[in-house]
């Protein structure tokens, strides 16, 4: 680790390294179009169409494949719907820049509904069950003949003219491609740095601190297939219409939809640019090794791309935008213990009054297999208390806390809200529950690892904002509150374990949530930090929200609770003041065994 | 490697004929890398000998001919390259291309740029289907293979077995690529002219592992005559599976790809493919009087590539080329229109070139005279049975 | 009825095919958690195996088990520690995917270089001779896999039941965490893994190498199916596979039969999907790792 990359950057560098990394994209762009046009020659011209042209699908497929962590190999199902629907348009007099938005339309009622079942599905399975979807396009296009002229294709009537996207010149063409490939890149842009865009990385890094923060998984990805599948499917239209000649076999083409990826991943996965990168780098390469190595014997040219690709995954997984953040000295984490302070009231102040009730749990029930984990269980939270759940270890308490917090049906029983309107609600969905103003963090901690501390944090403030400039303002003033202003540029995943344990507690505050369920925030971090956090939560308390403690650490349980419930084999075996509960023999019993309580 | 190997030998051969004046350069547009690149390049090498031949007996109108390689490994790649051959090569005519969708991709290219596109491989009837101007084929296709086979069943195995055509029981049977299902479409229209019972007509993906379902669904309809359109491993697959299902129609009649190759006929067995027919271009068993140039073909070949020829796409597009060749040494200049015009001119009747059939472009380009044959496996070997005037053996039915 | 039976016997010959093949796939995928994409260019490798080493010494394809299955365990071992084990960690659990496509590519057109497109045929020793079981006929080759594909499965499932490694190899795979504090190597039961699911493959290419002819691209068709299999049978689930291959084989020849040849792989793949869809964790598996509540 040397001097200057151990050292924070400054504000200034930072905006020097985006000028520049704007003033070299930009730059590309220009080479994209520019290029061609000087060297004027035809075949220079078809790279760079080539070049535009699975740069733009892999940009699209980066959406679902990068953003979303879906890993989709059948891609080549919405480009070939596009292709189809453009030709099968003109061949019926109908200008393909209407056929594109047509193609765009089925592709993507095509992605739903291919999408929507498998997304209970993840990562290998993702992908075979896309590949298999591929399979069965293909088949089918080979089978409806009257619609897709079967094995033999389709080809479009040479009518030139921009109307028809056919022309001699192919000066035209590569203006249209561009144009795609801008296009996809402004919405793919948009998307990563908007509100969907957050919630999409969230999704992907850990779906259920992602629900837990309000966000709507599934509806995100049906959004971000929809997109992507709509921009494949304009990008297919006008890939038909340069080919002229379509067929199933190049359409629905398994091949293809690797390659699409594998843009994307040689580019840098998930990140905005990296497509383009990917593309701009690879297409000239494999043009240059067929023209080189194509002629020399069979094979030989697909075995160097074989090699390539694995040398590639195995020493820059990051793919080339991976590379380039390396060089430009990407910031370290700082790893200077907690020195983040509190902004927190001082805990002797008197604690407000309790009030109304704001969370009901009425003859909770749940099983799993023959084992009875929550057995009749009932409690009522009120507003701007702090109830204190302990038990011992197999009690039942994160499944109690599963079940008020949408993620685990209950088997028996109810859950209800007040609503802020000040009626009762019964959410049934860690979603309907985000938006009745219950939080929760997660016993074993679950940062979006490829986010940024600040990012993270905004994740939570999307609940509340849809601008960003508004989520990072709420998530700001989260971290500081929190003790974590000055990580905030951090990788998420460079916290200290007390670290982490704030970020879970700020990513839940910057929701604002009304009643906070927190899953030992206290356990396996050091004295001063318990201290610390017992503090958070009275100051948390203060602005009227209720809390629900699972806690290990008994000095915090009395220090903070106005009520306990102590939780034995998934029934409540003891309720009320603190100091009261743990003098209970069935209390000390279920802790420290029968002999114990007897003595 | 190659590429300059050939440049040594034309510039031998130049020396010999005496110095040629200049270039002209021709594009040679096939699949050189890919799946397809086992024919595609047996197809090249047709072409090649066919430029050798011509450089040594002078160029085409004084010019040495110049073959730029272009490598159309997938339908956009073939796109590229016809570019890249026409603007960066300045290449006069493109000559390809042995796959249809490549073939189609890449003409359209040159049609828009104003160049002759010869296609002297590719056999789906789409080629040829498109009012293009610029693109010619000098080789039969997916029409004239249907045709074929269909005649020989109403002509020859129909009478040996006994039966009226009506009562003819034909199964069609090919793979699911362009290829397989244009000539399968074709014998199901031709069979139902000639009044044939087509009772079944499937396809299959070219990879399948097992046929064994379709073989049984043959038996089951009690088929007489088997057409089968395929590469070589469902080829293999079919007649093994048949033999073993204890599945013996009259006749099997295979088309193209797999049915002609010698290493079909190694893996399935010399006993079970005897009697089965192959409909396909000109392989090397015709009656040399019937094809003259093609002996002399094989022996250039086997000079030059140290092999016997591995299939009949060489002699086809050396025939092809030869032809085109021959025209624009008549003619005056390479500008297009010339081109175009010599090439309409061309008229070599049947029985004149290496494959046997002859050449002139009737509709839509397409030569007219372009003509499959009937072949057999007798004893091991492909024999040529059918057209009479072509055959060097006797059809051997029902034995 | 003699039709249909033959259908069925068809049906279940070419699911024991399916069997030999996935059944390493299904332990890889179950167990290092990889999907082996390139599983069918191991099949391709060991075909050619058997048929140089056939051809060559002048053998029984079924004595070149004794060399392929070894060069093919070597094979999936040195994947496994060069190809996979760097990755194990990757931020993202797609490289590994990739990193196999990677290895397919290069092996396909390794073969194609060496080889060319052309199909090689391995001696079939009287393999492909008839044998009529009642009203059906079979391959002498056919009935040989089967009764390979039952004894590889039986063989498997004792040695990770009964044996030590088989025991180390499971805990693995039920939590490499705790698998690696109870002292267990877990980078050593990886390579071993895909080494044994590699080998399963190379048994299975010497059986099949005499039935069919061997191509750069013969592993294609079969690896996903193989996936089908695996998946339909439950992630990591032996027997599963066994079952699975079975019922897509009968699918399979049932629905070339009946529906039509042309369909007959939209109906396996429909098939493969929903039941992906209804029932993730396939036919015989009990769990899978799915989205989950964490903790």
């Amino acid at each position: 680790m040397t001097e200057t990359a151990t050292r924070p950057a400054t504000a200034l560098e930072r905006t020097n390294r985006q000028t520049l990394g704007w003033a070299a994209l930009g730059l590309l762009l220009a080479a994209l179009l520019v290029v061609p046009i000087v060297v004027g020659d035809e075949f220079v011209y078809h790279i760079f169409i080539t070049i535009c042209l699975f740069a733009a699908l892999s940009t699209a497929w980066n959406i679902v494949g990068g953003y979303a962590g879906q890993l989709s190999l059948g891609h080549a199902i919405f480009y070939g719907i596009g292709a189809y629907a453009g030709v099968i348009l003109v061949n019926m007099g109908v200008s393909p820049w209407f056929g594109m938005f047509v193609g765009a339309g089925v592709a993507v009622v095509a992605a739903v509904v291919v999408s929507y079942p498998c997304f209970r599905l993840h990562g290998p399975f993702f992908a075979l069950a896309t590949i298999a979807f591929l399979e069965v396009f293909r088949v089918l296009a080979l089978h409806f003949r009257d619609l897709t002229g079967g094995a033999t294709g389709l080809m479009i009537p040479l009518k030139i003219g921009w109307e028809w996207m056919v022309f001699r010149e192919r000066l035209p063409a590569l203006l249209i491609a561009f144009g795609m490939l801008l296009v996809c890149l402004a919405v793919a842009w948009a998307i990563r740095s908007r509100r969907l865009g957050f919630q999409l990385v969230a999704t992907r890094e850990r779906e259920s601190a992602a629900r837990a923060a309000g966000v709507a998984t599934v509806r995100v990805r049906l959004i971000a297939v929809s997109v992507s599948a709509a921009l494949s499917a304009m990008v297919g239209t006008f890939h038909a219409m340069y080919l002229t000649y379509i067929e199933p076999a190049s359409m629905f083409s398994l091949q293809l939809s690797i390659q699409i990826a594998m843009f994307a991943l040689i580019g840098g996965i998930g990140t905005i640019w990296g497509p383009l990168l990917g593309a701009v780098l690879l297409v000239p390469i494999t043009e240059f090794a067929r023209g080189a190595l194509g002629a020399e014997a069979i094979g030989l040219h697909g075995f160097v791309y074989g090699l390539v690709l694995m040398l590639v995954v195995l020493f820059m997984p990051d793919g080339i935008m991976g590379v380039l953040s390396r060089f430009s000295g990407a910031r370290k984490a700082q790893d200077g213990g907690d020195e983040g302070h509190i902004a927190a009231a001082s805990p002797s102040r008197t604690p407000p009054e309790i009030g109304k009730p704001v969370l009901k749990v009425e003859n909770l029930e749940k099983h799993f297999g023959g084992l009875h984990v929550t057995n009749d269980v009932s409690f009522t939270l009120r507003e701007g208390e702090i109830l204190g759940l302990i038990g011992p270890n197999g009690a039942g308490k994160t499944t109690l806390f599963n079940m008020i917090s949408g993620f685990l049906a209950p088997d028996g029983g109810s859950v209800s809200v007040l609503g802020r309107d000040g009626t009762w609600h019964s959410p049934s969905d860690p979603g309907e529950y985000a938006a009745l103003g219950v939080g929760r963090t997660f016993q074993i901690v679950q940062p979006f690892a490829a986010m940024s501390v600040e990012e993270n944090i905004m994740v939570g403030a999307f609940h509340r904002f849809h601008a960003v400039a508004d989520a990072r303002e709420a998530a700001r003033q989260t971290a500081h509150r929190m003790g974590l202003g000055r990580y905030l540029e951090d990788e998420a995943s460079s916290l200290t374990i007390g670290g982490l344990k704030r970020l879970e507690v700020a990513r839940v505050m910057a929701m604002e949530p009304r009643v906070l369920l927190l899953d030992e925030v206290m356990a396996g971090i050091n004295r001063a930090d318990v201290r610390r956090a017992v503090d958070l939560m009275l100051s948390i308390r203060e602005t009227g929200v209720s809390i629900i403690a699972i806690e290990h650490v008994m000095q915090a349980v009395m220090a903070l609770s106005d009520r306990v419930i102590v939780l034995n084999s998934g029934e409540i075996i003891a309720e009320g003041d603190p100091k009261e509960v743990v003098r209970d023999p069935q209390v000390i019993e279920a802790y420290l065994g029968k002999e114990f309580a007897d003595a | 490697m190659r590429l300059s190997s050939i440049l040594a030998t034309t510039a031998t051969a130049a020396l010999i004929a005496g110095p040629l004046a200049a270039e002209v350069k021709f594009g040679a547009l096939y699949p050189f890398s890919g799946q397809l690149a086992l024919l595609g390049e047996e197809s090249a090498r047709g072409v090649e000998l066919a430029v050798e031949e011509v450089n040594a007996n002078g160029g085409v109108q004084g010019e040495e001919v110049v073959l730029v390689r272009g490598d159309a490994v997938d339908n956009n790649q073939a796109i590229g390259e016809a570019r890249r051959l026409i603007s960066r090569e300045n290449v006069v005519a493109i000559l390809g291309t042995y796959s249809s969708s490549r073939s189609i991709a890449a003409s359209q290219v040159a049609e828009l740029s104003g160049i002759p596109y010869f296609e002297l491989g590719a056999v789906a009837d789409e080629v040829t289907g498109r009012d293009l101007q610029y693109l010619f084929r000098t080789n039969p296709t997916a029409e004239d293979m249907g045709r074929m086979s269909i005649q020989m069943i109403v002509d020859r195995i129909a009478p040996v077995i006994g039966k009226d055509p009506s009562e003819v029981r034909v199964g069609v049977i090919h793979e699911d690529s362009s290829y397989g299902t244009s000539v399968a479409g074709h014998q199901e229209r031709f069979g139902e002219e000639a009044g044939l019972e087509i009772v079944t007509v499937q396809g299959y993906p070219a990879s399948t592992v097992d046929m064994s379902s379709l073989v049984l669904d043959l038996q089951g309809r009690e088929v007489d005559v088997v057409m089968q359109t395929s590469y070589q491993n469902d080829s293999v697959l079919f007649l093994q599976q048949a033999n073993e299902a204890g599945f013996k129609p009259s006749a099997i009649i295979g088309g193209g790809g797999g049915y002609s190759m010698v290493p079909t006929a190694e893996a399935v067995g010399t006993d079970v493919i005897e009697g089965v027919f192959d409909v396909d271009f000109t392989q090397y068993t015709v009656d040399p009087s019937y094809a003259p140039g093609m002996e002399d073909f094989v022996a250039t070949y086997r000079e030059k590539y140290g092999e016997e020829p591995r299939s009949g796409h060489s002699l086809n597009n050396y025939v092809g080329a030869m032809a085109i060749f021959g025209a624009l040494d008549e003619a005056d200049g390479f500008e297009p229109d010339t081109i175009l015009a010599a090439v309409e001119a061309v008229d070599i009747p049947e029985g004149e070139t290496a494959a046997g059939y002859g050449v002139k472009f009737g509709d839509q380009n397409q030569n007219e005279r372009a003509k499959m044959m009937g072949m057999q496996w007798q004893d091991g070997r492909l024999v040529t049975v059918y057209p009479e005037e072509a055959a060097t053996s006797e059809m051997k039915i029902g034995e | 009825m003699q039709t249909f039976l033959q259908i069925i016997a068809n049906g279940l010959m070419l699911g024991g095919l399916f069997a030999i093949v996935a059944v390493g796939l299904t332990l890889i995928f179950g167990i290092v958690k990889v999907v082996n994409f390139a599983h069918g260019e191991f099949l391709m490798v060991g075909m050619y195996a058997t048929y140089l080493l056939t051809t060559g010494l002048g053998v029984h394809p079924y004595a070149t088990a004794i060399a392929v299955v070894p060069i093919l365990f070597v094979l999936g071992a040195l994947t496994q520690r060069f190809l996979i084990q760097p990755l194990m960690n990757a931020r993202d659990e797609h490289i590994q995917i990739f990193a196999t496509v990677g290895l397919s590519t290069a092996l396909i057109n390794l073969a194609l270089l060496l080889f060319g497109a052309d199909i090689a045929n391995t001696p079939n020793y009287q393999l492909r001779s008839q044998v009529e079981i009642g009203p059906v006929r079979l391959l002498q080759g056919q009935l040989w896999v089967f009764l390979a594909a039952i004894l590889l499965v039986t063989g498997l499932q004792l040695f990770l039941k009964r044996t030590n490694i088989g025991r180390a190899i499971r805990a693995t795979a039920q939590n490499r965490a705790a698998a690696r504090l109870m002292g267990i190597n877990d980078r050593f039961v990886y390579i071993l893994t895909f080494g044994i699911g590699a080998a399963c493959v190379g048994l299975g290419s010497a059986l099949i190498a005499p039935l069919y002819p061997s191509s750069p691209t013969i592993g294609t068709y079969f690896v996903l199916i193989a996936f089908v299999v695996v998946v339909l049978g439950g992630l990591g689930s032996i027997p599963g596979a066994f079952f699975g291959a079975l019922l897509i084989g009968l699918v399979d020849a049932l629905s070339g039969f009946y529906i039509g040849s042309d369909l007959r792989e939209a109906v396996v793949f429909g098939i493969f999907l929903v039941i992906l869809i209804l029932k993730p964790s396939g036919l015989f598996g009990t769990r899978m790792s799915l989205s989950h509540v964490s903790p």
